[in-house]
């Protein structure tokens, strides 16, 4: 059966490395180039122990506490095992020793050396030595029979001999080697093994295995494969003595049944790399190697014949009987085991893995990403995930017990299934590890707290991003605390309990306005905090006892909850809570987490009930936290950065993939912060690491957003793409206006304006790609305004079926606009308790409705109609005042009431709106352009007759008469529009409209063009005049007509632009709405259409053409929802 | 040209800093500023940059050329080229004066870098030294120079030019009109 290879792992610098395991297979130690020792807990230990030796250590041996070492400094030494102190020099050479043994009873050393010499020592007396001489070059290696009676040796010389030790003298040796001049010259280290029984003497010669019988010395038989195409350099027998595993240079292992001359097992060192050390396990399961790039790798479940052999020897007394229950318990001991020794000595092994940079796997900010790794490459292996970790708790179990080999053998068949996953361990977000001697303890948008934790100094650094929050602070950390968090008002620490002294909570409230700034909290013994955070005026600390505990930021104690599960993270914001806690035990590797979501503050609540967070496959929480505009987002070990949608349930939706935008595999991203207005994902690059070191001091880079939409190469997914991008990054309007903060309404307008924009791009390009029913559910989702603008372009671009569904849409839109308003009108009549729910409610339709309009701004050729809409929709809120009579509601609304405004005036370059004086610019001194609506015409229909000109009241006041259309020139009834803004400047011209004007009173006048225009019936200001004309002449009875008209002119000029164009278009929507069309045909036909249909409904669409200063005459295109509210003041409806 | 003219050319030269403030967008007759946000790095004037560390508002991120190793591989480079190599700043030598007496805090190894750049600094004026000699000596018309920075341009120049001036104005007194005069 095939083994199963286990990735390789670091172990020392590149070179030449020897690897062997001790007697009971508990340890794997290892030497190299760098001159340590490694004592290796397994394959998995992050923590070897390290024993320096000298500069280099070329081989090792190890027998019963005995660790002999042949290092550079020409000796072989001996060092106690496993403490590694210096047992002193066993002998010395004049060059270095090339390899060393040792034989099974532990009495005699054998090194050979570049010295051409080949020494035995016995260990109890170093003095008494043998020394052979014969080699003609530097030994490669040395073997001592198992009988203790020869000794075989290779050498550079090409020799391999066969030494009496006793004697000291060669009894044979053979010529089969390559010469070369050195050990680093040689093509092969050709190691030597003798059979455990002392039969056979392997040597590697080439590409085979030599095997001699003892005492004929003759060559029995050879060894080879295919597979092994460069020269072999080691050779091992395993303990049983009936295979035989050879490593080669080219990096092949193979394992041959030796009776059988078979090759039961090929395995290829995953990189290649020369193989130069092999052990194999005392319970032959397994086989060690070592590459001369430094790096260890383990052959696991070798030739479990043997392995059973070796069951059948050693422990006949092993738990045959037990049932697979008792099976599957013992595993869970493994697994246990292997987490509590992983809780015992986590700085340990971080410590070894923080120096390797190049392998990341390595680096677990938790003991989860090793185990993840070898989940990964097991799968190469075909081998199912489940007997892997088996096999691994097998190894812990001959750690633990001294039943070696027994478990996966028997276990193997026993249990395949998922296997569950450590539990990642409790975490504070954007902290490095708590092992390390200098950590960041948080770094967070407030910023950032470093531990140091070294031989002279034990202390925490705050410092501040800005200085103006506070200066830095420098405190001494004798508590050991390791859980940070920083907020604007405070500084909030933990520790563990220790033995004496119970976990400790300690906060250092900055901002506070009294002296004592300090406050601390002991926990009830044995409860320990395992995580804190602080939000605005409260801290949180989540405990063992599955406890949430909740302090003010002065320190009363406040509400405390239970937790489901072990918490994982916890993060505060505002008056949000997040919390990540185990909801259970997740299986191959998946960790099992869920989420709460809890709300303080005016409506105390739960948001999210414990719904299980979404990871990534195989990953744990890497970091958890709130954007700058209080929406919850986490981020997995995979990089994958997820942002909570509220307006989609609470769903979790991606919004970026960190390691995306990493160059190297190893490489990541450690996340702190998350901005979505303007949309920023805050993190500093880490090069191959997880997490970035103190030092130098990291700079913060900023990623930007990207969901993983499909097709983004193409216009449509990147439009759609950018689009709900948008929308997902401005859902926190509504939550934060919904849970009464103030909001940015300017930056409102402008993302509905730019998601607005985005809609009409992706209409226009379905447009473009014939896709009429997808343009119709692109126009669903625009607003009514935006829909106007498609049917403009729909139209223009020959689409008359599609725009006349989306003529059909903008109607239902209107209507439902329009019952929005109504209802909201109702509720406010009805409903005046002035609640907070009633208001918020209503504040939001407001929001929505005041919204909409500047959303018609999607084009900027287009800004003067909606301004012109806005201002109609302006007019609601007007008429809502008015019908209102509660005070409650009045005082509630009037806050939000002048927010349109100053949008207005910011946005919108609008001629009519030079910001006028107000109530009083209805009066003839004031400007003939008067400015807003509200000022103009709220007063006036309030309090008719009060102010000091009554003519422009009384123009509210009148009954819109639909009148007899008169044939009118278009020619005037343009001109008078666009010259009534501007007529101060323009005195001479406004005298010849008057004067052509005149004989509109009068007689008809004759058709001055004969088009289309000709069945044009009145202008506004005919209208006007007509309603008015009794007030004027009631003022001034004595006029002539033409002062009539000169002095309704006046009157006229002195209203509102706004209010003149009502009146257009009223004249327009109740005459003839073609008449003031100058549009190509196809419009005229669909407005008039609807129109005709519509006008009835309220909904009027309506084309005119104004002109607002000299050099701009604009085509007018406006949806006019609310014309209803002209008639209902006007009181004609 | 004066070097202190030079260096103010060079505070033109962008640099990022991090901010311990925050500021809106500030609008300058050279280009928007800003937004600060305080802990986020912003690309500022090489002026300014200084003006707020001098204040302690700020800490400057030096420019990535500004490493020791970089420095190193450039100055291998120009040792082992005889041209001028490209420099990864045009004032390369400004800015680490600038920065290294201001804000040496905030660049690692500032001393080392201070050595490399004087090294790669020497090694240039040497080469451009040389070739003015040459210049001189083959009394060439014209030369061409590339990958030269303002300020060794200007270290040199008014040597170059005034030597070259009075060696005209001694070699026109050679020629053979100007030795008649001397005959009289």
């Amino acid at each position: 059966m095939p083994c199963e290879r286990r990735p390789m792992r670091y172990g020392h610098s590149e070179g030449h490395t020897d690897v062997c395991f001790d007697e009971e297979g508990k340890w794997i130690v290892t030497c190299g180039s760098d001159g340590d020792v490694r004592i290796w807990d397994g394959l998995d230990d992050d923590d070897p122990k390290s024993i320096n030796v000298g500069e280099k250590a070329y081989a090792l041996a190890l027998h019963r506490g005995r660790l002999v070492t042949a290092a550079s400094n020409n000796t072989v030494q001996i060092h106690t095992f496993p403490d590694g102190d210096p047992d002193g020099i066993l002998t010395r050479f004049t060059t270095n020793a090339t390899h060393v043994a040792i034989n099974s009873s532990g009495s005699r050393v054998a090194a050979g050396s570049g010295d051409f010499l080949v020494k035995v020592v016995e260990v109890s007396d170093s003095s008494k030595q043998k020394t052979l001489r014969g080699h003609e070059a530097p030994v490669l290696s040395v073997a001592l029979d198992p009988k203790d009676e020869f000794l075989a040796s290779s050498s550079c010389d090409g020799s391999v001999a066969v030494w009496r030790i006793d004697e000291q003298a060669r009894v044979t040796s053979w010529n089969v080697l390559q010469k070369s001049s050195d050990v680093i010259n040689s093509k092969s280290l050709c190691r030597l093994a003798w059979q455990p029984s002392g039969k056979l003497l392997a040597v590697p010669v080439g590409l085979a295995v030599q095997l001699y019988e003892r005492d004929s010395w003759s060559h029995v038989s050879s060894l080879s494969d295919d597979f092994i195409t460069k020269a072999v350099n080691v050779v091992i027998w395993s303990p049983c003595g009936k295979l035989l595993a050879a490593g080669s240079v080219g990096g092949n292992l193979a394992v041959w049944d030796v009776e059988a001359k078979l090759c039961v097992e090929r395995q290829k060192h995953e990189k290649g790399y020369t193989v130069c050390g092999m052990a194999w396990h005392p319970s032959g399961v397994q086989i060690a190697y070592t590459d001369t790039e430094g790096c260890l790798g383990l052959l696991d479940g070798v030739c479990v014949s043997s392995a059973s052999a070796q069951k059948s020897l050693k422990a006949p007394d092993t738990k045959a009987a037990k049932d697979y229950d008792a099976l599957f318990d013992e595993e869970d001991d493994g697994l246990l085991d292997e987490e509590a020794s992983e809780s015992h000595s986590p700085v340990k092994k971080n410590a070894d893995a923080e120096g390797d940079d190049e392998d990341y796997d390595m680096i677990p900010t938790t003991a989860r990403p090793r185990n993840r790794g070898s989940f990964l490459d097991d799968d190469e292996n075909s081998l199912d995930t489940g007997s892997v970790n088996v096999d691994r708790f097998s190894e812990n179990n001959f750690g633990g017990s001294a039943e070696p080999a027994t478990a996966p053998v028997k276990s193997r068949p026993a249990y395949d299934g998922p296997v569950p996953t450590p539990r990642q361990k409790a975490f504070q977000p954007s902290s490095t590890p708590a092992h390390l001697m200098h950590r960041f303890m948080v770094w967070n948008s407030v910023g950032i707290v470093r531990g140091y934790n070294d031989e002279h100094d034990n202390a925490i650094d705050v410092e501040f991003h800005d200085t103006a929050i506070h200066h830095a602070m420098h405190l001494s950390n004798s508590l050991n605390h390791t859980m940070v968090d920083l907020s604007q008002e405070a500084l909030l620490l933990a520790c563990e309990g220790t033995e004496e002294l119970s976990s400790k909570l300690q906060c250092s409230h900055f901002s506070t306005w009294d002296t004592c700034k300090e406050w601390t909290v002991d926990l009830p013994k044995g409860e320990d905090v395992c995580a804190v955070c602080l939000g605005q005026g409260w801290a949180a600390a989540a405990t063992s006892a599955l406890l949430v505990r909740l302090f003010s930021i002065g320190g009363v104690q406040r509400e405390m909850f239970s937790l489901p599960g072990p918490v994982v993270c916890m993060v505060g914001h505002g008056e949000q809570l997040l919390i990540a806690y185990h909801r259970g035990t997740g299986f191959d590797g998946e960790q099992c987490l869920g989420v709460q979501l809890l709300q303080f503050g005016r409506r105390r609540r739960q948001v999210i009930h414990g719904e299980p967070l979404p990871l990534s496959v195989k990953s744990y929480l890497a970091w958890m936290g709130f954007t700058a505009e209080g929406t919850p987002c986490f981020v997995d070990s995979e990089g994958v950065v997820r942002l909570l949608n509220r307006s989609l349930g609470n769903a979790w939706t991606p919004v970026c993939h960190t390691r995306e935008n990493c160059k190297s595999k190893s490489d990541h991203y450690w996340v702190v912060g998350v901005h979505e207005s303007p949309q920023q994902l805050r993190c500093i690059p880490c090069k191959g690491s997880r997490f970035p070191p103190t030092l130098p001091r990291p700079a913060v880079a900023i990623l930007p957003f990207k969901l993983p939409y499909c097709h983004t190469a193409t216009e449509k997914g990147q439009l759609e793409e950018q689009y709900w991008r948008s929308v997902l990054f401005h859902n926190h309007y509504s939550f934060l206006s919904s849970s009464g903060y103030e909001i940015d309404e300017e930056a409102q307008n402008q993302a509905s304006k730019e998601q607005q924009e985005l809609l009409m791009k992706m209409f226009a390009l379905a447009c473009k790609m014939e896709r009429e029913f997808r343009c119709m559910e692109l126009a669903e989702m625009m607003t009514q305004s935006v829909v106007t603008l498609a049917i403009r372009y729909a139209t223009s671009s020959r689409r008359m079926a599609l725009a006349q569904r989306l003529g059909q849409l903008a109607l239902e839109k209107a209507n439902q606009l329009q019952g929005e308003v109504q209802e909201q009108e109702d509720d406010d009549d009805e409903e005046n308790y002035g609640s907070a729910k009633q208001n918020s409610r209503f504040r939001e339709s407001c929001g929505g409705s005041r919204s909409r309009p500047s959303n018609a701004r999607a084009e900027e050729e287009y800004e003067e109609e909606v301004e012109h809409e806005e201002q109609m929709e302006t007019e609601e809120p007007a008429e809502n005042r008015r019908s209102l009579l509660n005070p409650f509601n009045k005082g509630s609304r009037s806050p939000e009431r002048p927010s349109p405004k100053p949008v207005n005036k910011e946005d919108r370059v609008n001629p009519f709106k030079v910001s006028g004086p107000g109530k009083s610019s209805a009066a003839p001194s004031g400007q003939p352009r008067v400015a807003n609506v509200l000022d103009t015409m709220t007063p006036s229909s309030r309090k008719p007759g009060a102010l000091p000109n009554p003519l422009s009241k009384q123009n509210k006041s009148p009954v819109l008469k639909p009148l007899v259309p008169r044939p009118k020139s278009k020619t005037q009834a343009t001109l008078l529009q666009m010259n009534a803004p501007k007529l101060s400047s323009k005195k001479s011209e406004k005298e010849a409209t008057v004067e052509k004007l005149r004989p509109v009173e009068v007689p008809p006048m004759p058709p001055a063009q004969d088009n289309c225009e000709n069945r044009k019936p009145k202008t506004g200001f005919q209208l006007w005049l007509e309603e008015n004309r009794k007030n004027i002449l009631a003022n001034s009875p004595d006029l002539e007509e033409t002062d009539v008209i000169k002095e309704a002119m006046g009157c006229f000029r002195q209203l509102s632009a706004e209010d003149r164009l009502v009146r257009s278009s009223v004249c327009v929507g109740f005459t003839s709405p073609v008449t003031l069309f100058i549009p190509p045909p196809q419009h005229i036909v669909i407005f008039t259409k609807y129109i005709y249909i519509y006008c009835i409904n309220i909904h009027l669409f309506y084309q005119t053409e104004t002109g607002y200063s000299g050099t701009e005459a604009r085509p007018f295109m406006v949806v006019l929802s609310s014309v209803r509210r002209c008639y209902i003041r006007t009181g004609h409806h | 040209m004066d070097p202190s003219e030079v260096e103010f050319l060079a505070e033109k030269e962008t640099v990022k800093i991090i901010p311990n403030f925050s500021l809106d967008k500030v609008y300058l007759i050279g280009g928007d500023l800003g937004p600060f946000n305080p802990g986020l790095p912003v690309s500022v004037p090489v002026w300014l940059a200084l003006n707020l560390k001098q204040r302690q508002k700020c800490r400057i991120v030096p420019p990535e050329w500004m490493d020791a190793d970089k420095l190193e591989e450039i100055r291998e480079l120009e040792r082992k080229e005889d041209t001028f190599t490209p420099i990864p700043s045009p004032h390369y030598m400004e800015l680490t004066k600038l920065l290294l007496n201001h804000a040496a805090d905030n660049i690692p190894k500032a001393d080392e870098i201070r050595t490399l750049v004087k090294d790669i600094w020497d090694t240039r004026i040497a080469k451009l030294r040389l070739s003015a000699d040459s210049f001189i000596t083959q009394q060439e018309a014209h030369a061409k120079l590339d990958n030269l920075t303002l300020m060794e341009i200007n270290t040199t120049r008014t040597f170059l030019l005034d030597s070259l001036k009075y060696m005209y104005k001694l070699r026109s007194n050679l020629q053979p009109g100007s030795g008649k005069s001397q005959d009289y």
